[in-house]
């Protein structure tokens, strides 16, 4: 069995695929029933280069550790997990919170904002703002792309490493495996994406990112302090196995010897790891940065509820007023803004959609 | 560095004194100054060592067998206490003089004097070194010969050739032994020697003549490093070992532990038409990591005429040495049976609590007990027997008088450990091979009928060895790895032989007593220091707690918050994308699209 089928193999491609396809699966479901179908080659995109690239590095990588006998990689492989696994959570978050929010449009909203986001800028603006809109417009291929790059770069930093005991024949049969299982989950939350209710299938969606993301965070707090470790005890740490001195005692806040998602390819630890944050070594950082991020987000969803609601951030003046200051030109028009403000609700929007259409085209003019 | 045929014309000398008179043996006095001197033995590094009175290396002591030392000590180091061991010597009536710090003696403070008195009554090659933490290598270490009248190779060589050998460190053993037992060093790697030395210098020459037969007397003084030792183009006779006088078993190398020592004899060749090198070199097996630029071998040379070049050693493929378990004693004592009494010894290194890695002997870490073992045994009337009074930490054994006792050390570690016993040299009745695990006393190989002895031997790793002594020697004796580094995390046993007997016949003179005063030790009680209630050791010294198993309290707590964070996050997540959109949500959307200009269709 072990000669044709290489167990550690098939999880590390299994987890790694998991995390790709569910985050594309998600993006391809939302676009199918939001901004249009026109959207998703940027999707195919991300992915296509995001490979693309990391099996460039990744060969890269492997051909100087067997060419030049030393792997460059891992003093400084914490490293690039931590920046990695910052930047993605960091994407994460934004993108979901983005997705969430712009869903309670209704469709017709939706598409034109879809062709806004399209459309020319020809105003001049802070190079804050311009990059905002610059992310805003290719979010659709920045986030596949940077999540295939990371765990493309990640799989293939694994396999090096696991693989080096293994002989080349059990490689094909579990890395296909692996990938296919990991593509088979992603199309079934595709599908479920398209069977159910937009909004049900993207709140379940977006928890489950969140999820993702603040595993993410943690993970790249730990992989930090991991690297401070190697620095101390000189050497990584790994290899003394998941038993004492392969972390820091000072630092530990729980330590387990077995369930480490790191030795053999992680196993099923692995997949926990990959889609909870999960460690069998848990340091202060880690712990701290797994509830401070959930802290931060319940605190940046209320307040954009708040916002939402109120027409301001909580602590700071109401915006209402710039917007009627904006068309002080006609007296009428601001009337009728106000009273749109006021009596807009989800179901009356059909009813009041006529007249609110009617208002925009004074807006416009 | 060979001794001369005047010394023996000396000694026998003495023999012609009348047989009745018994002061007859000498009384020989040393005052010696613990100094620090700066020394660069290898050429390479100037450093601080430990000298006495200003001179390192330090003074051979050349002792008739027979006679009583008297070593006067006095403390002039300023920033550490000492304390020294006469190793190989049985002390026997003397435990007080036997040295170590926290078992037999308080460790001398600086500006305080000790004095060791006791007589050697055995021939043999012994050193003396100090016994306080880690403090030998940084040079506190000498060579001890005892002349023997009687020794059943007089008259077969004719002068007597001292080697000593030592690994040498650059830095000193504080700051050494702070690295090494230390949270940055989990796995316990003993730091590497940065040289090694023959008579404390290198590119020894020794002159010989040819066709004599000359008797070289090694000991390896070194802190670490067992070393390999041979001679090109000579066969060594291997006559006596740890004091014990073997038959005559022919070698062309050698393998000497920390502590070892060998003595054999060497038929120089007929001609002196070239000089032959002679190397020792240390085993590598021992070190974590061989640093480049380590010369781990040290050269010197017989030299039959100084005219002629010294040859530079060949390198060779293997090391095979001799196998000193062969060794036949020369008195033929039998192999000792009817055991009374079993220790079993279980050593393993592991990582405890605080992050650093120390050693154990069933599962407990040697930690000095606040009042040395010896005066507890004397102190604590007929609690001495009860092996509680002597603390949870020093893996104390208590024996009985005259009994026949075997240690059973089962070595659970990937390393090779030469073990030491104090007061006594030892059968060696069975070193198993390497990864055989635990001895079983069912199933092994038949004992030797005439079993080697000596005092330091080692075992391989994952293996086993078997040893068996008399305790005829009522006294406080350690039972060490002789590696430094492993002596200080806590690879040790105490043995206490016979407390009641000791009680009778053992007086602490005053000095000893005054020491302990100068340094504020107790010196009576328990382990702890209770001199009331002998069972009860709170407050005694303690090795670090084990690492927690699993989940501790704390633990379990970070993973519920962290749970429950997750679950709350995941409620305002739903709670928000459930709700409305809000009014300005959807006019910063309209002001988005008219912004773009774009046609509503």
């Amino acid at each position: 069995m072990v000669n044709v089928f290489s167990v550690p193999v098939f999880f590390v491609c299994f987890r790694e695929s998991l995390e790709t396809s569910i985050i594309v699966s998600v993006l391809l479901a939302f676009l199918k029933q939001t901004l249009g179908p026109e959207r998703e080659p940027r999707v195919w995109w991300g992915i296509i280069i995001g490979i693309a690239i990391s099996l460039c590095i990744g060969c890269g990588m492997i051909g100087a550790f067997y060419g030049l006998g030393k792997n460059h990689f891992s003093g400084t492989e914490d490293i690039w997990e931590g920046a990695f696994g910052l930047l993605a959570a960091l994407i994460i978050t934004a993108m979901g919170a983005a997705l969430l929010r712009v869903s309670k449009l209704q469709d017709k909203w939706r598409v034109k904002l879809a062709q806004a986001l399209e459309a020319k800028d020809n105003k001049k603006r802070s190079a804050g703002d311009r990059f905002k809109r610059w992310a805003e417009k290719y979010a659709m291929f920045l986030l596949p792309f940077i999540t295939v790059l990371r765990e493309g770069l990640e799989a293939v930093v694994f396999i090096g490493g696991v693989g080096l005991a293994t002989p080349a024949s059990a490689f094909p049969l579990a890395v296909m495996c692996g990938i296919g299982a990991g593509c088979l989950v992603g199309y079934l939350v595709y599908r479920g994406g398209n069977a159910a209710k937009l909004q049900l299938f993207l709140i379940i969606s977006t928890c489950f990112l969140y999820l993702v993301a603040a595993g993410l965070f943690s993970k790249a707090v730990w992989f930090l302090e991991n690297n401070t470790w190697n620095h101390v005890v000189g050497g990584d740490a790994a290899e003394t196995g998941a038993g004492p001195g392969s972390y820091d005692i000072r630092q530990s806040v729980w330590h387990i010897n077995f369930g480490s998602p790191l030795l053999n390819g992680g196993g099923g630890w692995g997949v926990f790891n990959s889609i909870l944050g999960w460690q069998n070594s848990a340091t202060y950082g880690s712990v701290l940065a797994y509830n401070l991020y959930w802290v931060a987000v319940i605190c940046g969803f209320l307040a954009m509820r708040y916002n939402e609601a109120k027409g301001h951030w909580s602590l700071m003046k109401p915006k209402a007023k710039r917007i009627s200051e904006s068309d002080a030109a006609s007296d009428t028009s601001s009337q009728q803004g106000e009273v749109i403000a006021e009596t807009y609700e989800p179901k009356k929007v059909s009813t009041d959609f006529d007249a609110a259409r009617s208002s925009a085209r004074q807006l416009d003019a | 560095m060979a001794l001369s045929l005047s010394n023996f014309l000396y000694s026998s000398l003495l023999l012609l004194l009348p047989f009745g008179l018994i002061a007859d043996a000498a009384t020989v006095t040393f005052d010696w100054n613990v100094t620090w001197v700066r020394a660069n033995p290898d050429g390479k590094f100037e450093r601080p060592t430990m000298g006495i009175n200003n001179q390192w290396p330090l003074p051979l002591l050349n002792i008739t067998k027979g006679d009583n030392v008297i070593i006067n000590i006095n403390n002039q180091l300023g920033n550490q206490s000492t304390s020294f061991h006469f190793h190989g010597l049985f002390m026997n009536g003397t435990t007080e003089m036997d040295g170590p710090v926290g078992a037999t003696q308080c460790g001398i403070p600086p500006g305080s004097s000790f004095t060791y008195n006791f007589t050697i009554d055995q021939p043999g090659t012994y050193w003396y070194h100090a016994h306080q933490r880690g403090q030998y290598p940084d040079g506190l270490r000498g060579p001890l010969l005892v002349n023997d009248l009687e020794s059943p190779y007089l008259g077969q060589y004719d002068e007597e050739v001292l080697l000593t050998l030592s690994d040498w460190y650059h830095h000193e053993m504080p700051e050494l032994i702070a690295k090494f037992i230390s949270v940055a060093n989990p796995t316990g790697a003993e730091p590497v020697p940065n040289s090694a030395l023959i008579n404390d210098t290198q590119n020894v020459t020794v002159p010989v003549q040819p066709g004599r037969t000359y008797l070289f007397r090694m000991v390896n003084m070194g802190a670490f490093a067992s070393q390999y030792f041979w001679i090109e183009g000579h066969t060594m006779t291997i006559v006596e070992v740890d004091g014990v006088y073997t038959e005559p078993a022919e070698a062309s190398m050698i393998y000497l532990t920390a502590a070892q020592r060998y003595s054999f004899l060497l038929t120089t060749k007929n001609e002196t038409s070239s000089n032959f090198a002679f190397v020792a070199s240390m085993d590598h097996d021992l070190f974590d990591k061989v640093p480049k630029g380590l010369n781990s071998n040290t050269t010197g040379w017989l030299v039959y005429d100084s005219n002629v070049e010294r040859p530079i050693p060949a390198l060779l493929d293997a090391f095979d040495a001799f196998d000193d378990f062969n060794l036949v004693p020369q008195d033929g004592q039998k192999l000792l049976l009817n055991v009374n009494y079993i220790m079993t010894l279980d050593m393993k290194m592991k990582t405890l609590g605080d992050g650093a890695n120390y050693a154990s002997f069933n599962d407990v870490t040697y930690v000095r007990p606040k009042v040395p073992t010896l005066y507890t045994a004397l102190s604590t009337g007929a609690s001495a027997t009860d092996v509680t009074v002597y603390g949870g930490n020093t893996d104390a054994f208590v024996l009985a008088k005259d009994e026949v006792i075997e240690i059973v050390l089962n070595n659970d570690d990937p390393g090779k450990h030469p073990f030491h016993l104090h007061g006594h040299n030892f059968q060696a009745v069975l070193r198993s091979d390497k990864d055989t695990g635990f001895y079983d006393s069912m199933n092994h190989t038949a004992f030797p009928a005439v079993p080697m002895r000596r005092d330091t031997f080692w075992v391989k790793p994952d293996g086993h060895v078997v040893l068996r002594f008399k305790s005829d020697n009522p006294g406080v004796w350690l039972f060490h790895c002789h590696i430094e580094w492993h002596v200080n995390s806590g690879l040790v046993a105490t043995i206490i032989e016979a407390p009641l007997e000791m009680q009778k016949t053992t007086s602490i003179p005053s000095d000893h007593w005054r020491v302990c005063r100068d340094s504020q030790t107790p010196y009576a009680g328990n382990a702890a220091g209770n001199t009331v209630d002998l069972l009860d050791l709170t407050g005694e010294n303690k090795s670090p707690a084990p690492l927690p198993a699993g989940f501790t309290a704390k633990g379990i707590v970070a993973l519920v918050f962290s749970i429950i964070s997750a679950l709350l996050g995941m409620v305002v997540i739903s709670w928000y994308g459930a709700a409305p959109i809000g009014t300005s949500e959807l006019q910063s959307a309209e002001k988005r699209i008219a912004e773009a200009g774009t046609e509503v269709k």
